[in-house]
C-alpha cells in the first residue's frame, strides 16, 4: 500500500533527499512541505532545537568516562 | 580492539541529539536520559561494528530507536500503529494570526502515532535524509514518506491549521522565499 516501486526501487541518491519528481508524494515533497515556508516545518525545528540545546547532564560524560576506564586495552590504544 | 578516543568523543557529541530524539519517542525526559544512557553502553560494547566514515549519529540513532520499541515490548505496551489508532480530537486553541504556541505544537506532536512522530521529527528536524530515515527505521523511503506527510497532515488537523499556503503570514514569505524553479 504505502510501497511506492518507483520509489523505493530506485537507487537512492542525494537528490532523491528532496522527493523525485515522478511520484506522487514526490511531488509534494520536492515542495519542501517541512522546509522554513511551513509553519509546521518552523515549529518542528523550534521544538526540537530546544530539546537539542538544553543542558547535557553530567551522568553521560561521567558514564562514558567509566566505560573508558573498564576497557582492558584501552591504554594501548 | 579498544575504543578510541575519537570514538568517545563522537558519542559524547552525539548526546543533545540523541537527547532530543529520545524525548521526542518517550514524551518524557528520565525515560528519554534512560534511553541515551542504555544507548551509549549498547554503542560502547557494539563500537567494533561501527564502520568508520560512516553516519554515526545515524548508527546511535538506529540503537536507540531498537532499544526503544525492545523496552516498550518488553514492557507489554502495544505498538501504536497508526492505522488502528483514533486519533484523539482537538482541545487546542485554533492559531491565531500564524501564532502557534511551542506548548501547543508540543501536545499535538504527542498526539501523532509513534511511527509517524519519528518520521516527522527525523526528516523534519535532525536532518536525517528519506534514505537515511528508512534505513534507522528499517523500512521502506515510500513508507517513511508516507508517514511524514501523514503526520503533517495529522498535525495540521489538530493544530487548525487548513492550508498552509494561506496561512497568514506564511503566505507572504512563502512567496518572497519560493524560488520559481524548485
Amino acid at each position: 500500500m504505502e510501497w511506492k516501486p518507483g520509489v523505493a526501487g530506485e537507487i537512492m541518491t542525494e537528490k532523491t533527499k528532496h522527493g523525485s519528481a515522478d511520484d506522487d508524494s514526490g511531488r509534494r515533497l520536492s515542495a519542501d512541505p517541512l522546509g522554513a515556508n511551513s509553519e509546521i516545518g518552523r515549529k518542528l525545528k523550534q521544538y526540537y532545537d530546544d530539546l537539542v540545546s538544553d543542558e547535557v547532564p553530567d551522568r553521560f560524560a561521567q558514564l562514558l568516562s567509566k566505560l573508558e576506564q573498564a576497557e582492558p586495552a584501552a591504554k594501548k590504544g | 580492539m579498544a575504543v578510541s578516543a575519537g570514538f568517545k568523543a563522537d558519542l559524547l557529541g552525539s548526546i543533545p541529539s540523541l537527547r532530543a530524539f529520545a524525548v521526542s519517542l518517550t514524551q518524557n525526559a528520565d525515560k528519554a536520559d534512560d534511553l541515551v544512557q542504555e544507548t551509549l553502553v549498547k554503542a560502547w560494547d557494539k563500537h567494533e561494528s561501527f564502520q568508520m566514515g560512516t553516519n554515526l549519529k545515524a548508527w546511535l540513532f538506529t540503537i536507540l530507536r531498537n532499544e526503544f520499541y525492545s523496552q516498550m515490548r518488553k514492557r507489554g505496551r502495544e505498538v501504536q500503529d497508526s492505522d488502528g489508532l483514533m486519533t484523539a480530537r482537538l482541545a487546542v486553541h485554533p492559531a491565531q494570526q500564524g501564532q502557534l504556541d511551542l506548548k501547543d505544537f508540543r501536545s499535538a506532536l504527542e498526539r501523532l502515532p509513534e511511527d509517524q512522530r519519528e518520521a516527522i521529527i527525523l526528516i523534519g528536524a535532525s536532518g536525517f535524509s528519506y534514505e537515511e530515515a528508512a534505513e534507522i527505521c528499517g523500512c521502506a523511503v515510500g513508507t517513511i514518506k508516507s508517514r511524514v506527510s501523514r503526520a503533517r497532515a495529522k498535525l495540521q488537523e489538530i493544530l487548525n491549521i487548513s492550508g498552509e499556503d494561506e496561512y497568514g503570514p506564511d503566505a507572504i514569505s512563502a512567496q518572497v522565499m519560493a524560488s520559481p524553479n524548485n
